[in-house]
């Protein structure tokens, strides 16, 4: 069941979605010649599922990662290095099966992904440096190490590759709807382990309350070991989608995609202070950033004023949320004075 | 909720006017291209051409973006039809970007792409995609050979990097120590043209290439760059840009150890006359990026509207600008378009 912050932007997504189909306008579609709305088409909504996907996936690693006080910064950096090592691993692998490419490809992207994640976990943890430098430095030098390995050259991935997440899975041709559907299955996945998990509810614990953490006895360091591994895998499977359905690695991937992520995060209600977050809310999140990108090319308004929007909405949405958990701790404090009988 | 529900609903409305204000406000050829904010349902007589080049913050893509409007305009009033330019590059390079536009274009009905291919690798399945769907693509300055697109339009970028060599060893006599100013160094076609480069240097045994460099594709992150290098070696006799990055800024004008320097650069536009009036950069090779748009857009034209047959690969000549023909080029700029070319080039 969602969270009332969930519910919101539920209802918003779905306003968002019915205001672009009342001002989209209509094309006759190509090969039907029957009349389509400009947004409300399946090309578009899955297309618009898919430009979310990756964000999504991303940011439900981080925002694990947010929940338990930390941040990371390094998801894009992942995801270049995830891709082009996936890239080259099947290079160096030459012909082989349709299925021996898929399960190396993912393997070595999820890997890569897990490994990265760990060592931003352990240098945290081993050298007690804030988690924004550690993934600060390691964004560069994961993004340095993909660039040296491939000589900036862009990596294809064989068809066999791209034909498992461009799969039509029964839709008409042109539809790919596998980012979409590995996205709803991240989603779940992230909810059951914050929510239904013993190593979840310690993440909210540690980041809620980190003192309270440590005298309850906390294994503090495996949980953040934990978090950072979760976001590098995330990133890992990120990677695996975006190469094989783009076709191609290169160290330049991903560039600035931390920022989104984390906007995609704090949109969907995490708190970078920790204690507050949930999957749910960052794939909403990525589904509304992507959902204003999409309306911006589809009612033609000028593109350029694209980071001015993305910027705002995620400045008005940080503002109004402290806003608004401001107002509720009152509230609460107010309730809880009043049932004791205790006047301010 | 409710305050989430506010929260988010702020958002959408932020969303909204600041694009409505943008769509306003822009006397751009955005509204060339889109002749009110909400979209038009198209019929025959409307032909709409989604432009795509690498970024909408280099100069060089937003001359092309001004040729390919003019050649709308043009196509519209003699043809007593609409053509549109639709422009949907990303405000930096990146190869998935550009393949979720293609996407989002032909979700959107164009009857066209023009596309100037950021990694040719990421965009490839997207084209093939496009062209299935029945939208034609063409592409222009950085290619995609292995794609379905039905032309390219651009330099051949091996010659152009030899080019720009064979100008910087004519400059220096054919010897000393040079570096390369490279770009993105993802982008095919400016490898190309760094290994053209590399192969004229090696037909001087007294030409060195102490180093390629590479940068963040705007005009101060490539001074910089220059100024660093410079530093960094100070045996260093001169520079080969591959593309004008540096030159669109006026900061090296006056740098003392870059006057000092040879160089030779690809672009010609507005910013850069001034290196070849003090003869700081004494030759420029320029590229008709204007024609990017234009003939790319006319080209389309012939393809989808007359049905006409257009050959798979048309190629672009260099324009070799130097303190000769500065006045002459400085008019042709002004022909196509710029309002920044300093007057006293067009006196000349």
């Amino acid at each position: 069941m969602l969270a009332s912050q969930e519910t919101g932007l539920v209802i918003v997504v779905a306003l968002v979605v019915i205001t672009l189909t009342a001002l989209a306008g209509s094309h006759a579609d190509r090969v039907s010649g029957t009349t389509v709305n400009n947004f409300l088409n399946s090309n578009t909504l899955i297309q618009v599922a898919t430009d979310a996907s990756f964000f999504a996936i991303m940011a439900i690693g981080a925002t694990i990662v947010i929940i338990s006080g930390g941040i990371d910064l390094s998801v894009g950096s992942i995801y270049a290095l995830a891709g082009v090592s996936m890239a080259l691993a099947l290079r160096a692998l030459g012909q082989a099966s349709p299925g021996t490419i898929v399960v190396v490809g993912l393997v070595t992207c999820v890997g890569v992904g897990l490994l990265c994640g760990l060592l931003n976990g352990m240098l945290v943890v081993g050298l007690r440096v804030h988690p924004f430098i550690i993934t600060l430095g390691t964004m560069w030098v994961l993004r340095g190490i993909a660039f040296v390995a491939t000589k900036a050259e862009s990596i294809l991935v064989p068809f066999s590759l791209t034909g498992v997440t461009k799969a039509s899975l029964g839709l008409r041709g042109g539809l790919y709807p596998v980012p979409m559907l590995v996205m709803i299955a991240v989603t779940i996945l992230g909810t059951l382990y914050l929510t239904r998990t013993v190593m979840g509810r310690h993440i909210f614990a540690f980041g809620g309350n980190i003192e309270a953490s440590r005298f309850a006895g906390l294994a503090l360091g495996r949980i953040q070991l934990g978090v950072f591994a979760v976001s590098g895998l995330t990133a890992g499977l990120a990677a695996f989608l975006g190469a094989s359905l783009y076709g191609s690695a290169s160290s330049g991937d991903a560039q600035g995609y931390e920022l989104y992520v984390i906007a995609s995060a704090v949109v969907g209600g995490a708190s970078l202070i920790g204690g507050k977050g949930s999957a749910i809310g960052a794939m909403l999140g990525a589904l509304l950033i992507v959902l204003i990108r999409q309306s911006i090319r589809t009612l033609h308004f000028d593109q350029n004023y694209e980071w001015i929007v993305i910027g705002c909405a995620i400045i008005v949405a940080v503002v109004i949320d402290r806003w608004s958990a401001g107002v509720t701790t009152r509230r609460l404090s107010r309730s809880a004075a009043s049932s004791t009988g205790i006047t301010t | 909720m409710r305050f989430r529900l506010t929260a988010t609903a702020l958002l959408a409305v932020t969303g909204v006017i600041a694009c409505g204000k943008g769509a306003e406000t822009a006397n751009d050829s955005t509204k060339t291209a889109a002749t009110s904010g909400a979209p038009v349902a198209h019929s025959d007589s409307v032909l709409r051409i989604a432009m795509i080049a690498k970024s909408s913050t280099n100069p060089v893509f937003l001359a092309a973006r001004t040729g390919a409007e003019a050649a709308a305009k043009d196509l519209s009033e003699k043809n007593h039809m609409r053509v549109e330019v639709l422009w949907l590059t990303p405000p930096q390079e990146d190869g998935q970007v550009q393949a979720q536009r293609i996407q989002q274009a032909v979700n959107d009905g164009v009857d066209a792409v023009l596309i100037s291919c950021s990694d040719a690798g990421k965009v490839t399945g997207a084209i093939n995609d496009a062209v299935d769907r029945g939208v034609p693509v063409m592409t222009f300055d950085s290619d995609a050979p292995q794609s379905k697109r039905f032309a390219y339009y651009g330099v051949d970028d091996n010659k152009t990097g030899q080019q720009t060599m064979a100008e910087l060893a004519t400059l220096m006599g054919g010897k000393g120590k040079v570096a390369i100013l490279a770009g993105n160094q993802n982008a095919p076609n400016l490898q190309h043209r760094v290994q053209g480069a590399k192969d004229e240097a090696a037909k001087h045994p007294g030409m060195q290439i102490i180093g390629v460099f590479n940068h963040v594709e705007t005009a101060q992150d490539a001074s910089a760059e220059v100024v660093r290098v410079d530093n960094a070696y100070p045996d260093i006799q001169g520079w080969a840009f591959i593309g004008g990055w540096p030159l669109f800024a006026q900061s090296l004008l006056t740098d003392q150890t870059f006057t000092k320097l040879k160089t030779a650069s690809v672009d010609a536009l507005p910013a850069e006359l001034a290196y070849i009036d003090k003869g700081v950069v004494p030759v420029l090779l320029a590229q008709s990026v204007y024609e990017w748009g234009n003939i790319g857009v006319r080209t389309i034209f012939d393809k989808v509207h007359l049905k006409k047959d257009v050959p798979q690969t048309i190629p672009m000549e260099l324009v070799r600008v130097s303190k000769e023909n500065l006045g002459q080029w400085a008019k042709q700029l002004q022909a196509w378009g710029f309002t920044d070319v300093d007057p006293k080039y067009l006196k000349m």
